[in-house]
């Protein structure tokens, strides 16, 4: 696999919010 | 920007878990739940409370054959947006 910008997603109530990554 | 020499921490209180439901690993703190990408899982895995984020940086460099001027970056930014949230601290 190749290197990316990681994500991180915080789920609050259901919800995904978008915490780091490259659309953040 | 984390000095090579910084270690970070994860707290007392904080642990990955998988979802298997989801198929995916997620940080659980108190009263925060975080998804984290398979680049995510990677990075936090590597993070053992005693390696410095410039040996963090190298094994991961090597690990996806990436230089580590594209690398550090993304794992500096990972990491101190974590610690805003004191989900991990660095010391």
């Amino acid at each position: 696999m190749a290197w990316a910008k990681p994500v991180l997603r915080e789920i609050d109530c259901g919800m995904e919010i978008n915490m780091y990554g490259p659309d953040s | 920007m984390i000095a090579d020499g910084a270690i970070p921490i994860v707290p007392r209180g904080v642990r990955l878990h998988q979802d298997r439901a989801r198929n995916r690993w997620v940080l659980l703190a108190p009263e925060k739940t975080i998804a984290l990408d398979q680049i995510g899982y990677a990075i936090l895995s590597e993070v053992d409370n005693r390696s410095e984020f410039g040996e963090i940086v190298s094994r991961l460099a090597s690990k996806y054959e990436a230089p580590v001027e594209q690398i550090r970056p993304d794992v500096a930014g990972f990491i101190n947006t974590l610690a805003a949230r004191r989900i991990l601290e660095v010391i």
